[in-house]
């Protein structure tokens, strides 16, 4: 039996030897893929947060092209909505100009990878916007995770203002275009015709799935999802 | 154990009996006697396991020395272009030779060119290669052409059928070359291969053409370390991009979904403005290994017969404007929308308002953010931080036609008449790890960035990047009153290979023997062929 193991050991060596070609030597352009971009500069000190994480987070960019950029440290600003990465050679945070991307994505504290997505909003604000994808397919759940600067108390915040998160949730296809959405259960119910919004109901009740939150929402989206009944919007 | 050392053997030549594959490059023309002034066409059929995206051709004399040099993306393991052959070429033997950056093996293909001025010369001598590495192909008689008759009538229409069997198609990889094209027994090119070292540590050429360097000390002639190189493409909308040395002062650019011939300004910087410095261009314009043996050859009276027939011919289609072939151009990528600087703050077109004599007068009254002063006659250039309202204390990146420039006094003089727009960012700008205190571009009118001159540090060229593709011209039946001198008839690099394939083609006016020629490429990587010749009269 060890003759045997020995045997097969020897044949698997000897082949891998002879199909492991010569690995090629690239003498790579350490800025091949230069990001553009312009400098970031600090917004004033009013209460609340305008990024969407407390501090940079490792994560990769999708440039136009195609091209990959990894391990570098981003953060979002959900007030402005851009892209900021820290260039650690030159010690400088950078806000990526948008055009040049595609999307971006990190997996932020909680483990949980997000991606998102740059796409033209055709709304009353047409505009360049990055989404977050919930949920992908044929008709995607997105959100902008929008921060408004909004008035308060002075006692709050000593200018009277303050970030106040925003978010908006779509359900967007390229068809068909973006149709807001509210993460409640009449909401999601609303884009099904009435046969199907009954099976929806039964699905959710059969899976035990109670919509309360942006969680469970994506949760029953995903569930809704897969069985490909018809979305109307 | 005698039985598992047998096992062993077996499988080790099975393994390595897989080996045995053709590893260099097969090139074809489509003729073999030319003349200056032609159009070569050519068809290339790569090995197997080419690790290179990027092929480079080259048309050497019999010292070496290239003529015309050829880069062409590979595609499926072949590839193929044209070579316009310059006026200027004497009559002789002239080498094609195919290579890539990595691969061993040179493959070189001798044609002869007859200069259409002066013709084969009285003493009717000439050397040759004598090179017995020569390349021969497998003739495959399996494959049928149907429908070619012995003779064929000037302009007439003709037909012919290939019939490739099932076993043969299955075998096939990649497209097939058909081609129609005169022939003659007064030449005949042959192909010989050379086998080269090629440098340890070489890049491949995956995506695009490479150009690489050296960045030296002009002093000391060392190479210089931490040194910047910028390569820049003037544009509409300009290429920018960088690279930091280190203590070889190698450098390297990778040029990558761009066709044709481009314009090419390579600079090298001290960011600490101390020394200056040389780029030395590893591009090398002679092949040593193309060198080979050589034996006299008397040109035969036919193949002189035929040269002045052909040069009568070359000169009516000159006289025509008759043009070989059509090229296609190829698609930009839309991920460069905008300039490497930036979407501008502002763009200034000065041609609407009263003509300004100087630089500092267009800067005074129509640019936005920008202050150009020269005083005591010492020029200054600042752009406002529209973040900050205040000015940057550094100049910013200035660019003429996209080349970034050092010199303010090449701008001082620039009035209205000279600038076609002036585009400004009024921000601090990112680009990799370079930062850019504002950003002024200029365009001038000319768009020729004369005003930038070469030196040791700057070096401005044109840049055979990747050859777009091209098209035989068969002449509309329309013009019947123009004479037809196609010595191709039929040129199909990469004919799809069905059961039957069908090739309609049109004789010229040209008389003599033409060959319909079939190749292409088997999976065990050996080339094939099959031809047929016909007479035209």
């Amino acid at each position: 039996m060890t003759n045997r193991i020995l045997l097969i050991i020897t044949i698997l060596g000897l082949l891998t030897a002879l199909s492991v070609t010569a690995q090629e030597t690239l003498h790579k352009n350490g800025n091949a893929e230069k990001i553009k971009g312009t400098r970031f500069i600090p917004y004033p000190g009013y209460s609340g947060s305008p990024y969407l994480t407390d501090k940079f987070i490792f994560g990769e960019i999708e440039f136009l092209d195609g091209i990959k950029i990894g391990n570098l440290g981003l953060r979002y600003s959900s007030f402005k909505d851009e892209l900021i990465y820290y260039n650690a050679v030159i010690s400088a945070q950078i806000i990526i100009d948008k055009i040049s991307l595609k999307g971006f994505s990190f997996t932020d504290d909680k483990g949980e990878h997000r991606v998102f997505r740059r796409q033209y909003y055709n709304g009353l604000l047409h505009e360049e916007r990055f989404f977050e994808v919930l949920s992908d397919g044929k008709v995607s759940l997105l959100v902008y995770r929008k921060v408004d600067l909004e008035t308060c108390d002075t006692s709050y915040n000593k200018f009277g203002l303050a970030f106040q998160p925003s978010f908006y949730y779509y359900i967007y296809s390229a068809d068909k275009g973006y149709s807001p959405l509210k993460m409640n259960r009449s909401s999601l119910l609303s884009k099904f015709n009435k046969p199907n919004q009954k099976l929806v109901k039964k699905m959710l009740r059969k899976n035990k799935v109670l919509i309360a939150d942006e969680h469970s929402f994506v949760a029953a989206w995903n569930l809704i999802k897969d069985k490909e009944i018809e979305i109307i919007f | 154990m005698k039985r598992k050392l047998l096992i062993l053997l077996l499988l080790f030549v099975a393994v390595t009996g897989k080996t045995q594959e053709r590893k260099y490059f097969s090139l074809f023309t489509d003729r073999d006697l030319y003349t200056s002034g032609e159009t070569l066409l050519f068809k290339i059929f790569g090995p197997e396991n080419e690790s290179a995206g990027i092929v480079h051709i080259d048309l050497l004399n019999t010292s070496g020395k290239k003529i015309v040099e050829i880069n062409k993306k590979i595609t499926d393991q072949q590839t193929d272009g044209f070579i316009y052959l310059p006026d200027s070429l004497s009559s002789g033997c002239y080498l094609l030779c195919t290579s890539t950056r990595n691969n061993p093996t040179l493959t070189f293909n001798q044609i002869y060119i007859c200069n259409r001025f002066t013709g084969i010369p009285e003493g009717g001598t000439s050397i040759r290669s004598s090179e017995t590495r020569t390349v021969t192909e497998k003739p495959v008689n399996e494959l049928e052409i149907e429908g070619i008759d012995k003779t064929r009538q000037t302009r007439s229409k003709a037909q012919a059928t290939i019939h490739l069997p099932v076993k043969l198609l299955s075998q096939i990889k990649g497209n097939l070359a058909v081609s129609i094209a005169e022939t003659n027994s007064g030449y005949n090119s042959e192909s010989f291969l050379k086998s080269i070292k090629p440098k340890e540590d070489q890049i491949v050429e995956k995506d695009g053409v490479i150009l690489e360097g050296f960045v030296k000390d002009l002093k000391t002639g060392e190479p210089f370390k931490n040194g910047i190189v910028f390569l820049s493409i003037p544009d509409s909308i300009p290429r920018f991009n960088f690279y930091k040395t280190g203590a070889d002062g190698y450098f390297n650019f990778q040029f990558d979904n761009y066709y044709g011939k481009i314009p090419v300004v390579i600079q090298g910087l001290d960011p600490e403005k101390k020394r200056l410095l040389k780029i030395v261009l590893n591009h090398p314009d002679s092949i040593p290994a193309a060198i080979s043996s050589f034996e006299n050859w008397t040109v035969s009276t036919e193949l002189r017969k035929i040269a002045a027939q052909n040069i009568e011919a070359l000169t009516f289609s000159k006289i025509f404007n008759q043009q070989e072939i059509t090229i296609q151009s190829g698609s930009r990528p839309k991920a460069e929308a905008y300039p490497f600087y930036g979407v501008p703050t502002s763009v200034v077109d000065p041609h609407p308002f009263i003509d300004l004599p100087d630089f500092t007068e267009i800067s005074r009254e129509l640019l936005p953010g920008v202050k150009f002063r020269a005083y005591n006659r010492i020029p200054s250039l600042q752009v406002l931080n529209s973040a900050m309202r205040t000015y940057f204390e550094k100049a910013p990146l200035l660019l003429i036609d996209g080349i970034p420039i050092h010199d303010l006094n090449i701008i001082k003089t620039l009035g209205s008449k000279d600038i076609d727009r002036v585009e400004i960012c009024l921000s601090e700008r990112f680009y990799g790890d370079l930062a850019f205190q504002g950003v002024v571009a200029i365009y001038t009118s000319k768009s020729n960035f004369s005003r930038i001159a070469e030196s040791d540090e700057l070096i401005k060229f044109n840049l055979d990047v990747n050859q777009p593709a091209a098209i035989l011209i068969i002449p509309s039946e329309k013009l019947q009153n123009e004479p037809d001198f196609r010595k191709v008839l039929l040129w199909k690099p990469s004919q799809k290979p069905e059961e039957t394939v069908r090739l309609d083609f049109q004789t010229s006016d040209i008389r003599g023997n033409f060959k319909l020629i079939v190749r292409g490429t088997t999976s065990d990587g050996s080339v094939f062929y099959k031809e047929q010749i016909f007479e035209v009269n």
